[in-house]
């Protein structure tokens, strides 16, 4: 579904992602690991489409497609989803009426039908319980006064709705307490389909612990410097990154 | 002419950013009689007009009595039309009163609620015509008025002036729309008179092409435990001009007035202007003031936030500039009237991010 191949990307002309390559297939969750600086932010804005992150080499192929080419809104409409560490607050737009608007904006783009308010609202009722995201939630400003448990629970949540073949999962662990993070944990669990991937990108072997990678890459300088199966975040987690990325040197 | 009649330009500092002895040129406003119009009268709104011989002791009692600055005085010279209305003591008008005010040249309109009377007042002007209004409303005790001012597009210079003053406990609430002319000013002076009085005034302008739009406003604090509120927002792009100045004057001994004023704007492009100048003067003790007011652009996070949902760009860019409006327009309590200067701001912002 994903294949990266020798990717560099330089932000304000310094080069943060130095030949990275990664290949994710459908139905399976990879977990990027790495310590802080390492090109983990990078790597999941560099997929979303941000602007300022020049790819100075290699390429990105999504279901045999150049994402590279694709706008970040139509990157959404076929299917991809970042779920961001800092969701943005954005007075004046409430909630249920952006989620409205986004998921009519991917609808109309695959040339669907748009939903009616009172369809969205009925999807998202029956997503947000699950995630414990309440209706008063729903009638509040994007975003605006939400603790951080609320936005990353609103994150998944438009994951849900979206029903993405990609999602990247960038640090959706920072700033939960353990309960917050194991609702979270059980709504990404609850997505994970054979049609679906999922890029997990973490400091911490906390997360993972709660979402079980078939495989683990570990991002250290911008190259992925180690890989293996899900037991390697405890190997991480006893020796540190710094072991690891001198092991693998 | 009578030196005291002369038309400011932008060497006066009140005018510096609307150069109206300019945008006026030799012609001047002209002698014209401009009107007000009224659609329907409400059954117990008492309506004169101003051109009749004789007038009741309510209309004497308080014509041209309010504060004035130079443009008004030349209405109050000049304006052989216009209107006076009265809603009687203890009257509550439930339907909203539309009036338009219309033409080319000078009118004056008066507007007195009697203690506890209450109505919601939708202000329209047409287009066209070169017009110069003055305003005058008289709250009595406990009286509340809502004004809605939903002023169109123009290319003409409409100034208007809007004096209001509240006794003790009287609230008015103004909310003014602008989509700018030629030159447009709107002129607020706001005297809270009586303990317990409050004016919460907010309003929107969008502007494209090259039209301006200057509100000003003096908020007097006259007496003490009184409450003002502003927030101004504006949009602007093309060559387009927004000006904000707002004076808030806190008088001696008013201890426990209560004042907030907020003003901003969004330049969508390069050659658009906000001057955006909120001013302060204290002379009381104990008194709770804030002021603030910026300038800036649509915020990159949001817009990227918006897009990787699959938000188009454009899409995105018209939900920001909605929802940076979004706070000044839900101040307007009518809904009816709320939706009516949402549609016109809706259609102004598809010219302006188009």
């Amino acid at each position: 579904m994903l294949d990266i191949k020798n990717l560099h990307v330089a932000v304000n002309g310094k080069e943060i992602l130095k030949g990275l390559s990664l290949r994710v297939d459908a139905g399976q969750v990879h977990a990027i690991m790495g310590p802080n600086g390492s090109g983990k932010s990078t790597l999941s804005y560099v997929l979303a489409g941000r602007s300022g992150y020049d790819i100075t080499e290699g390429s990105i192929t999504y279901n045999g497609e150049d994402l590279a080419a694709l706008p970040p809104e139509e990157r959404a409409a076929k299917g991809v989803f970042l779920a961001m560490q800092y969701p943005v607050e954005i007075p004046g737009v409430t909630t249920m009426m952006f989620l409205k608007s986004a998921l009519n904006a991917q609808r109309r783009s695959r040339g669907e039908s748009e939903m009616d308010a009172i369809g969205v609202l009925k999807s998202v009722r029956a997503k947000a319980a699950t995630l414990n995201v309440s209706e008063e939630m729903l009638k509040r400003a994007l975003n605006v006064g939400f603790s951080g448990g609320e936005k990353k629970r609103l994150e998944i949540l438009q994951m849900a709705l979206f029903e993405p073949k990609l999602a990247i999962l960038d640090e959706t662990d920072s700033g939960l307490d353990i309960d917050a993070l194991r609702l979270v944990a059980e709504g990404v669990n609850g997505l994970r389909s054979p049609s679906r991937a999922m890029l997990v990108i973490t400091h911490y072997q906390r997360l993972l612990d709660y979402i079980v990678p078939d495989r683990i890459h570990v991002l250290a300088k911008g190259r992925i410097v180690a890989e293996g199966g899900k037991e390697l975040a405890l190997e991480l987690e006893a020796k540190g990154y710094e072991q690891i990325v001198k092991d693998a040197a | 002419m009578n030196p005291a009649l002369a038309l400011p330009n932008r060497r006066v500092e009140e005018w510096k950013y609307s150069d109206l002895a300019r945008a006026l040129g030799d012609a001047g406003f002209g002698d014209a009689s401009a009107g007000v119009q009224m659609r329907v009268l409400p059954a117990c709104v008492e309506a004169i007009e101003l051109d009749q011989p004789v007038r009741p002791l309510w209309v004497s009692a308080h014509y041209g009595k309010l504060k004035t600055n130079a443009v008004s005085a030349l209405s109050l010279a000049k304006a052989a039309s216009g209107l006076a209305l009265r809603v009687p003591k203890g009257q509550v008008v439930a339907a909203p009163l539309r009036l338009t005010v219309t033409g080319e040249g000078h009118t004056r309109l008066l507007l007195v609620l009697e203690e506890g009377a209450s109505l919601t007042l939708l202000e329209e002007g047409d287009a066209a015509g070169t017009r110069n209004a003055g305003f005058e409303i008289v709250l009595g005790a406990n009286a509340e008025l809502h004004h809605v001012r939903l002023a169109p597009v123009s290319v003409a210079v409409q100034v208007e002036e809007i004096s209001v003053r509240l006794a003790g406990d009287a609230r008015y609430y103004g909310h003014f729309a602008n989509f700018g002319a030629k030159l447009s000013r709107t002129e607020l002076a706001i005297a809270l008179e009586g303990e317990g009085s409050e004016a919460h005034l907010s309003g929107v302008s969008v502007l494209s092409g090259n039209a301006h739009a200057d509100v000003t406003t003096y908020v007097t604090h006259a007496v003490g435990h009184t409450q003002s509120t502003q927030l101004f927002k504006k949009v602007v792009g093309g060559h387009g001009q927004a000006v904000y100045q707002g004076k808030v004057t806190v008088a001696k001994g008013a201890d426990g007035a209560d004042s907030r004023q907020t003003a901003k704007a969004l330049l969508l492009g390069e050659r658009a202007e906000a001057d955006l100048k909120p001013e302060l003067e204290i002379l009381a003790d104990d008194v709770k003031c804030a002021h603030g007011a910026a300038v800036g652009d649509l915020d990159a996070d949001s817009l990227f936030y918006l897009r990787t949902r699959g938000i188009s760009e454009q899409e995105a860019r018209h939900l920001l500039i909605h929802a940076f409006l979004e706070d000044a327009l839900s101040d307007i309590a009518h809904n009816e009237l709320r939706e009516t200067v949402r549609g016109a701001v809706s259609r102004a912002l598809n010219e302006v991010a188009a």
